[in-house]
């Protein structure tokens, strides 16, 4: 019985053919990846670090930028602090000229 | 296999690794019976089993350059054929039997026996699961010993010889039970 049935198995189970054109076939989709794929195998990391190394250069570009508009923001408040504090000055010793123009001891010192 | 033909072969394989499309394709030739057959024995869907067998040649292309000798040729496309199949199978959440009535391919030639117990062997190993089904294939399509079969399925050779033995005990009871249901269907009838 067990040789009957091996015997059986290995009649079911002869090899058999694939449909007419298996090769073409097998080397039409070779070409098709091949050219579908420029780089060979070895190289097709290349394009991914590519484009992870723009992505970080945004980053980084966008980063840099932004510190330079803090920057930039930064030393405009101290521009304007600068050109407050030198206005203040400016007005207290304008006001101080002045002062020491109208007193008499200026107005006597002119006739002497 | 003559030692001419072997020589033969050495000098497609070697054509083919220097980027030669017709040695490539005189190898496809010749070894798409075997890795379709498995294939189709493995998916039981002749569509699958084409895309299959397809892409183990595909990826033979790109490992030509690693395949040193034609016996390193036949065990690795036995190989990843087998792997291929059953990562397949694995993958769909369960596989579809396939019914008794549907016409599978029967072999090229007529083939001696019993052509029906046959249909009912190749619906059986169907439904055995993948891994099982890889090693009687392996053993009765591809004729190899269970060694041959450990080294190709990277599997203990003892996992081997119970997936045989359990499977061909399945495979025995399932045709004894047929049998015996057919026959006792055919007494029931009334005269």
């Amino acid at each position: 019985m067990s040789n009957d049935l091996e015997k059986e198995l290995r009649a079911a189970l002869r090899h058999v053919d694939p449909a007419p054109g298996f090769a073409s076939r097998v080397s039409a989709r070779i070409d098709s990846e091949r050219h579908g794929r420029w780089l060979p195998a070895r190289y097709r990391w290349i394009p991914a670090a590519l484009a992870a190394s723009v992505m970080l250069c945004l980053i980084a570009g966008y980063g840099w930028h932004w510190r330079r508009e803090q920057q930039g923001l930064e030393a405009r408040q101290q521009l304007l602090e600068a050109l407050r504090l030198t206005g203040e000055k400016l007005d207290v010793a304008y006001r101080g000229v002045q002062d020491v123009s109208k007193s008499p001891a200026s107005g006597n010192a002119g006739n002497t | 296999m003559t030692d001419g033909d072997a020589c033969s072969v050495c000098d497609a394989l070697a054509r083919a690794r220097a980027g030669d499309t017709a040695a490539f394709a005189a190898l496809v030739r010749q070894h798409q019976r075997a890795v379709y057959s498995l294939a189709l024995r493995m998916l039981s869907d002749r569509h699958k089993a084409e895309d299959l067998a397809q892409e183990v040649f595909i990826r033979l292309h790109r490992k030509l350059a690693t395949v040193q000798s034609d016996t390193h040729l036949r065990f690795w496309l036995r190989q990843v054929t087998s792997r291929l199949a059953i990562d397949r199978l694995r993958r769909e959440p369960r596989h579809e039997l396939v019914p008794i009535t549907e016409d599978l391919p029967l072999a090229s030639e007529p083939a001696p026996g019993d052509p029906l117990l046959q249909r009912q062997l190749r619906v059986l190993i169907a439904q055995l699961p993948p891994a099982a089904r890889a090693v009687v294939l392996l053993r009765y399509q591809e004729d190899l010993d269970p060694t041959e079969i450990a080294r190709t399925l990277e599997m203990p050779i003892n996992t081997v010889k119970s997936h045989l033995k359990r499977s061909l005990e399945q495979l025995r009871e399932r045709i004894t039970g047929a049998a015996d249901a057919t026959a006792s269907g055919r007494d029931a009838t009334p005269l």
